[in-house]
């Protein structure tokens, strides 16, 4: 088998464009599934029975969809409800900032319902507000306390953002198969899109690993 | 070597003016379960009165009342001419004049030692990092602390956590002090450094609320005793009558449960560690 | 704008059909990446330096690397470049049960590590050999606490079969997008794609979180 790589090189401007989109795809996401996962999280632990059941109930039906089908569904489905079109890459980071977000919600929600009420107590013994009390004491420890799921559901976010190529979102994957179409090399191309995702992703892991062994013990209440 | 030590209990102080915070007939229900069935004392400005009595009989439930940490269904608390659980009362204005050391010191364990201290009052008083830090940093000197301002929390035994625990609630500057078995976490040997920061505390004036099952320091530091069982006051007065001469059966009970026989503990010789300012 | 659910009834044997192609996706892979998984956790116990590492590389990259150009991968490189050639099903099993054998092997060498080493000791004391050791003592034990995990990494599955439509598997999703493309009634399909999904998903999530209620380990 001879392997050829000039493909690559040659075509180098159109995979970078591609690696820009992934990475624009995966923060936007991650940014608006952080977005909802924090509001989510503290309404669903601190807002009552009703929002907690109505978050719950998006949590638990996102959480049986595969992210495929949501991607799907917003960009082809949704537009139809709002009598609006959609560009692949909006459609994207909505489909996947929501599918993110419900993990994102239940990930904090289990932090803040693991730090026990004493700190709650203590907070509101000084004087401080519930908000003040789950912002400046509560949220800080649960974010450390599930700094290891989060990191897992950033490369998650990541390698789910390649599932937006069916949509035609210019990403890494989708500029691959384009190239590897034009050029038949898909041996070349996919195993070299296949690199750039693992240098990414698992060095990603390892950082947030290291800092957790680091800032662990801050939120051991 | 069993060392007799004559203790002189303290005058009940005020007694015949307004009291600062008093408890008037205060219920608490858990469901069914009456956790305070009716609790009155008083307590004067400069007091020390000590909550004594066993393990589920409502002391912690009546310092969370004490600070609206919990609702109540019956009676009233006021802190001088505020009626605590009042709907008009602004609960966060009032627990900032009472400051409370909890059992399990409750310290934040993502703060700085420094931080733990000045958070009270930049986020509640809304005073400046810079002044904050000075004020944690004097009390961190006052309870012997100033040298672990950097460190976290983990890092600290259990009785300079309670120590710091004790500043951080002093930051806010209250009237009251609410203690909750501020000792009952420790191990032994460092039972004594906190039990002095708080005789420290009493002998500057500080008005003190604390529950305990030192016997010793209640003896020796408080001015009012009261000995609650299942969620009443059985007996208060002051301690030379309630360790003494207890008039109740339940109070007996009580203190030969815990092996008190009228004098001084073994832990008696932890509270006096003569500290500078020890009169 | 008019709906017209007919289509969903209309075309439910085929809807059917791919909802019963993604359970059997499902449970094919998770029954060849249960011994896959296994194998690999045991592989990276191993004493051999080369074949511990080489086996952490393979597992830390597939878990690195998005499944749905692992799928890809698979489908377009085995046949171009080394003339493999497999069929759409089989290639999507290969590639669903690499990326869960990985999976699987991280939950299986966490659940062999979290066997105090008390136990190892007391067994080998007793005169069993390593194997037995594994075989009697530490897989039993570690079988109930990885429970949860292989749970959730089920429903992960369960959903991810979806990807293997990109090469023409005839699943949920397959079905589903093929119907919109014939029928134009795109609201219609794709929310009943959503709701079949939802429907055989949801209980299945609402197991996990039993199970990691119920076989939380307390030591
Ligand atoms: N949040 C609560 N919910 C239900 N019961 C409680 C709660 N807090 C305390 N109790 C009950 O109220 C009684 C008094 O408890 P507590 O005030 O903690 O006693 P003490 O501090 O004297 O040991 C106990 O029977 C306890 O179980
Ligand atoms: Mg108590």
């Amino acid at each position: 088998m001879d392997i050829d790589i000039s493909p690559l090189i040659e075509n180098w401007q159109f995979i970078l464009t591609g690696l820009g989109f992934t990475l624009a795809l995966s923060a936007l996401s991650i940014a608006l599934g952080a977005a909802i996962g924090l509001v989510g999280g503290v309404l669903r632990t601190y807002g009552g029975k009703l929002l907690d059941s109505a978050i719950g109930l998006y949590v638990d039906v996102v959480r049986s969809i595969p992210v495929l089908a949501i991607l799907v569904w917003t960009y082809f489905a949704f537009p139809l409800v709002i009598g609006e079109s959609l560009t692949p890459f909006s459609g994207g980071v909505l489909a996947l900032g929501v599918h993110l977000g419900a993990y994102i919600t239940e990930t904090i929600r289990a932090g803040l319902t693991s730090i026990r009420p004493g700190q709650m107590r203590a907070a509101l013994a000084l004087g401080m507000s519930r908000f003040e009390a789950i912002r400046t004491i509560i949220l800080p420890q649960a974010l450390i306390r599930m700094l290891p799921p989060l990191g897992s559901l950033i490369v998650i976010a990541v390698k789910d953002s390649a599932i937006a190529s069916v949509i035609a979102v210019p990403e890494l994957l989708r500029q691959s198969q384009v190239l590897a179409g034009k050029t038949f090399r898909p041996f070349e191309i996919y195993t070299a899109a296949m690199l750039i995702y693992f240098l990414i992703c698992y060095p990603t892991a390892r950082t947030i690993d290291r800092v957790y062994r680091r800032l662990g013990v801050l939120g051991a209440s | 070597m069993i060392a007799k030590r004559k203790t002189k209990s303290r005058p009940r102080i005020g007694s015949g003016t307004a009291p600062i915070l008093s408890f008037e007939g205060v219920v608490k229900r858990y469901g069914p379960l009456e956790a305070l069935a009716g609790v009155s004392f008083q307590v004067h400005r400069g007091e020390v009165v000590c909550l004594i009595g066993p393990s589920g009989s409502g002391k912690s439930t009546l310092l969370r009342c004490a600070n609206a940490l919990e609702t109540i269904d019956g009676g009233r608390v006021v802190l001088e001419g505020v009626e605590v659980h009042d709907r008009r009362t602004d609960a966060r204005k009032l627990r900032r004049r009472m400051g409370m050391v909890f059992q399990n010191f409750e310290l934040f364990p993502h703060l700085t030692v420094l931080r733990n201290v000045a958070v009270g009052p930049t986020t509640v008083l809304g005073m400046p990092q810079r002044q904050a830090a000075e004020r944690a940093t004097e009390l961190l000197r006052k309870v012997g602390l100033a040298d672990k301002a950097a460190h976290y929390p983990a890092s600290l035994s259990g009785g300079q956590q309670q120590r710091v625990a004790i500043a951080r609630a002093l930051a806010m500057q209250p009237d009251v002090m609410l203690f909750d078995e501020p000792t009952s976490a420790l191990d032994p040997e460092t039972i004594g450094e906190v039990l002095s920061v708080m005789k420290r505390l009493a002998d500057e004036g500080m008005t003190m609320v604390v529950v305990t099952h030192e016997m010793d320091f209640a003896k020796r530091v408080g001015n009012w005793i009261v000995v609650f069982d299942h969620g009443k006051v059985v007996e208060q007065g002051p301690p030379q009558q309630v360790f003494d001469e207890p008039t109740v059966q339940r109070t007996r009970d009580f203190l030969s449960h815990l092996g008190w026989h009228g004098e001084s503990l073994a832990a008696a010789d932890l509270l006096v560690q003569p500290s500078s300012t020890d009169p | 704008m008019t709906l017209d659910w007919s289509v969903v009834w209309d075309n439910r044997w085929r809807l059917i059909a791919g909802a019963e192609m993604t359970v059997i996706l499902t449970a094919t892979t998770m029954a060849l990446a249960l011994p896959g998984g296994l194998l690999l956790a045991l592989l990276r116990l191993s004493h051999v330096h080369l074949v511990r590492s080489s086996t952490t590389g393979f597992v830390e990259f597939f878990r690195a690397t998005p499944l749905i150009l692992q799928i890809y991968w698979i489908f377009y490189v085995l046949p171009a470049a080394f003339d493999i050639r497999l069929s759409e099903f089989v290639t999507a099993l290969l590639g669903l049960s690499l990326n869960v054998s990985s999976f699987n092997s991280e939950t299986f060498r966490a659940g062999i590590l979290s066997i105090r080493p008390g136990q190892w000791n007391a067994a080998l004391a007793l005169g069993m050999t390593k194997p037995q050791v594994l075989r009697k003592i530490i897989l039993p034990q570690a079988t109930l606490r990885v429970l949860p995990a292989l749970a959730s990494t089920w429903v992960s599955l369960f959903k991810d079969t979806s990807l293997v439509s990109i090469i023409a598997v005839a699943d949920l999703s397959y079905v589903s997008l093929k119907i919109r493309s014939e029928t134009y009634r795109v609201l219609e399909v794709l929310t009943a794609m959503g709701a079949l999904y939802c429907l055989m998903g949801y209980p299945q999530a609402k197991l996990v979180d039993w199970m990691h209620r119920r076989f939380k380990v307390v030591e």
